[in-house]
């Protein structure tokens, strides 16, 4: 069974802060921002463009 | 924080942005042509330019020297000039099939 009870904001905030601590956890760890991904998806984003050229040319070419 | 000197730019050397640029025109230039190609409706004499134009820019971009560094972005960026090379090759017989098929002049050498 389920009980529901009203538990103020702010004693959830400190509950959870609470157990961050307990468990060595940083709450407001950001989360990784886009650089490093952005960087990756970039270069592979270059190598999947020219595949895809590559396909497209190859079934081109069956065609023929 | 936020003001971290860590942050590393894009390829982060002129040789790969030049690169990655002359692949950047590579792709829309050949993307269009083969959209056109692959409609087969006629307008080849667009797609052969196009063709031409992509062309251009994938021979300026294997032209670009990326040996010149290790690491990385160095490693993608040579596969990225053998794919190039794979492309430019593909690309000047379909430019060549759709040029003697349609018995064009394209400007020959």
């Amino acid at each position: 069974d389920t009980v529901t009870t009203s538990v103020p904001q702010g004693d959830v905030d400190n509950l959870l802060q609470q157990v961050a601590d307990e468990a060595g956890l940083e709450l407001n760890m950001e989360l990784p921002s886009g650089v490093q991904s952005t960087t990756i998806g970039a270069s592979t984003q270059v190598s999947q463009e020219q595949d895809e050229l590559t396909q497209r040319l190859a079934r081109l070419r069956q065609a023929e | 924080g936020s003001g971290g000197g860590n942050y590393s730019p894009g390829p982060g050397d002129p040789l790969l942005a030049k690169q990655k640029h002359h692949h950047r025109r590579a792709f829309e230039y050949i993307s269009k042509a083969l959209k056109i190609d692959e409609e087969n409706e006629g307008h080849k004499e667009l797609a052969i330019e196009l063709y031409r134009k992509g062309i251009k820019e994938l021979e300026d971009g294997i032209a670009v020297d990326c040996w010149s560094g290790r690491g990385d972005v160095w490693d993608r960026a040579q596969r990225l000039h053998d794919k190039m090379q794979t492309n430019l090759s593909m690309a000047r017989d379909r430019l060549h099939f759709l040029a003697s098929g349609r018995k064009l002049t394209i400007g020959t050498k």
